[in-house]
């Protein structure tokens, strides 16, 4: 066809064609429209809110009304495990929501085949959102939400916590929620329904909850007990090696499995 | 009677001229396919798709609901593997080298699915930055070249989900020829759209016909029969005919005259069924005219004669003399009418 010489072609290649566009577009979502803010406020309601009623007003009540163990209460020791545990797990839960219909939404609906019928290698339609999402959920729902709570404990405690084991702690908690982000994602990619997507990515959370209960072994296997682990980490309780350690290295393998069973099953995929 | 001959495992057309058409006999050929199948657990969507499309044809890619033309067209844009077989277009194989093909392919999806929330010129600037890194105001033009070219100019800053089918039709085609592509493969293009939509996208076919090549799946038999120049017909996932419009429409009875006449024909059926060139007479009496359909087998001495010899018998009169056409739909119909009941 008759071309115009003065636009420049894209030089993508093997993998990552497509990928920078692709990224774009997938940032756009994120950034150029409200969903950033929007999430921002969200999580700031819910996990800041939540350490906001643990440390401040839930003592206040409790010196108002003369109770007994008001005096007792140390706010920091009650705020981390709300953050980081409770946290952890609703981090979790939003981001299964959030991603929920990103692959196999687009592919019920045929926008994948379009893509696809783009010069855009498979990899890089799966990768590109990955990258996306993890940008945005890592800035916006546990970067800025860390920050604030980081200060809430400094207003607290007087003083500021120890910078690292409050920075190990939000690794664990952003490395909990790239699990549930893979996991969505790849189930994306093998499901048929949201439906479906929702069910596992859900279960794998509260059914490993409750089968953590049952095989406590389990939790140097999965990331069920990384939720548990990180207050530990962040007051610097001393745990064994084993205990401490072994659920980030199989969150993460988890997390790198996922991503190559996605990116296997997407190569097989027929639209 | 159209007539199609088995030629390992291809149909191909016997042309009334004497002469097989070959594909494979044009200069440059774009799409080749062999032995193209594709399989779904049981059912063989495809079967041993040999096809070969000519640079610069607007090939209509026809058939019933279910014969293969989508799966076909899923497999040369590498959207679906082939159980057997395969093929190349632009000389590259359509397995391995899939993302160099579609970089200099248009296509549109029968039923096309884009952002609903995106407008259309934000549809475009998303295509168009698949194939272009810059400059942002050349890829701005050319989206703004685009979307008049289609006819969304005035709608170009609104968002999908308001628009009506046959604008997201148009937007198909838009986001299809964003690249200017060598190669557009359109899936039932005008399907969804209304009679003046489907002039419109017939007109910016024919339009674009000197710049690329055009292979297009359609039920529609009146629109092939306006724009293309190359036809295949697929059944039940079997390629059944393969063939330049024009031999697909002159039919395979050899060439064929039809007349129509006043008066008592008698004398002159005697004079014109005694001639060498006249291998048969089919004749229609209705409302006082005989129709004839007369086939010859010579077609310059027909043409020079044929209509002299009428003339000269004064006993009729001539009302109607022309060259027998089929309608598309006839010899569609026909082949695979045939095909079923083999």
């Amino acid at each position: 066809m008759s071309s115009n010489s003065a636009l420049q072609p894209v030089n993508e290649r093997g993998w990552r064609s497509g990928f920078a566009n692709l990224l774009r577009n997938e940032n756009l979502e994120w950034w150029g429209s409200r969903r950033w803010l929007t999430q921002a406020g969200l999580w700031l309601l819910i996990l800041n809110g939540m350490v906001t009623l643990v440390m401040f007003v839930t003592p206040a009540v409790m010196q108002v009304t003369q109770d007994d163990n008001a005096g007792a209460m140390d706010p920091i020791s009650m705020g981390i495990p709300a953050f980081f545990q409770m946290g952890a797990t609703a981090l979790a839960i939003g981001t299964v929501i959030l991603v929920q219909g990103e692959v196999v939404g687009e592919r019920q609906s045929g926008i994948t085949e379009w893509i696809l019928s783009k010069p855009v290698a498979r990899p890089a339609y799966f990768l590109a959102k990955m990258v996306a999402h993890s940008i945005g959920i890592f800035a916006v729902m546990i970067g800025f939400q860390s920050t604030v709570t980081y200060g809430l404990f400094w207003l607290a405690n007087g003083d500021p916590l120890p910078l690292l084991p409050f920075l190990v702690g939000v690794g664990g908690l952003t490395l909990h929620t790239f699990f549930y982000l893979t996991l969505t994602l790849v189930l994306g990619v093998f499901a048929k329904t949201r439906r479906q997507v929702l069910g596992v990515a859900m279960g794998s959370l509260f059914g490993g909850m409750l089968l953590l209960n049952i095989i406590g072994r389990l939790g140097l296997i999965t990331p069920w007990s990384l939720p548990n682990i990180l207050p530990a980490l962040v007051i610097q309780i001393p745990l064994p090696f084993a205990t401490a350690f072994m659920p980030i290295l199989m969150t993460a393998i988890w997390s790198i499995g996922f991503i190559a069973a996605a990116l296997w099953k997407l190569s097989r995929l027929e639209f | 009677m159209l007539h199609w001959e088995h030629k390992t495992g291809q149909k191909t057309f016997e042309s009334p001229k004497g002469g097989k058409h070959n594909m494979n006999q044009s200069n440059e050929i774009v799409i080749q396919t062999r032995g193209l199948s594709k399989s779904f657990g049981e059912v063989k969507a495809l079967k041993s798709l040999d096809l070969a499309v000519p640079k610069h044809s607007i090939f209509g890619f026809l058939g019933p609901n279910g014969a293969g033309k989508t799966t076909a067209i899923k497999l040369l844009l590498g959207l679906t593997r082939p159980t057997s077989g395969g093929g190349t277009i632009f000389g590259l194989d359509i397995g391995r080298d899939s993302v160099e093909i579609r970089k200099r392919v248009g296509y549109l999806a029968q039923y096309p699915q884009y952002y609903e929330h995106m407008t259309a010129r934000e549809t475009l600037r998303f295509t168009a930055r698949f194939f272009y890194t810059g400059p942002k105001a050349e890829i701005e033009a050319r989206v703004a070249e685009t979307l008049e070219l289609v006819g969304l100019a005035g709608k170009a800053d609104r968002p999908i989900k308001g628009f009506s089918g046959g604008e997201r039709q148009r937007l198909g085609i838009a986001q299809a020829q964003i690249n200017y592509p060598d190669l557009l493969i359109l899936d039932e293009p005008a399907a969804s759209l209304d009679p003046q939509g489907r002039r419109d996208v017939l007109e910016v076919m024919e339009r674009l016909r000197k710049y690329a090549t055009i292979f297009y799946s359609t039920h529609i038999l009146d629109d092939v029969q306006q724009v293309s120049d190359t036809v295949a017909i697929v059944n039940h996932g079997e390629l059944v005919a393969q063939a330049p419009l024009e031999e697909l429409l002159v039919g395979s009875e050899g060439t064929v005259y039809s007349v129509v006449i006043k008066g008592d024909p008698s004398q002159a059926h005697g004079r014109v069924v005694g001639q060498p060139w006249v291998s048969g007479i089919r004749a229609t009496t209705a409302e006082g005219q005989t129709a004839w359909q007369v086939s010859v087998t010579d077609e310059a001495v027909a043409e020079a004669t044929l209509l002299r010899l009428l003339l000269s018998d004064e006993s009729v009169t001539v009302t109607e003399f022309g060259r027998k056409q089929y309608e598309l739909e006839d010899v569609f119909l026909s082949i695979v009418k045939e095909d079923n009941n083999e």
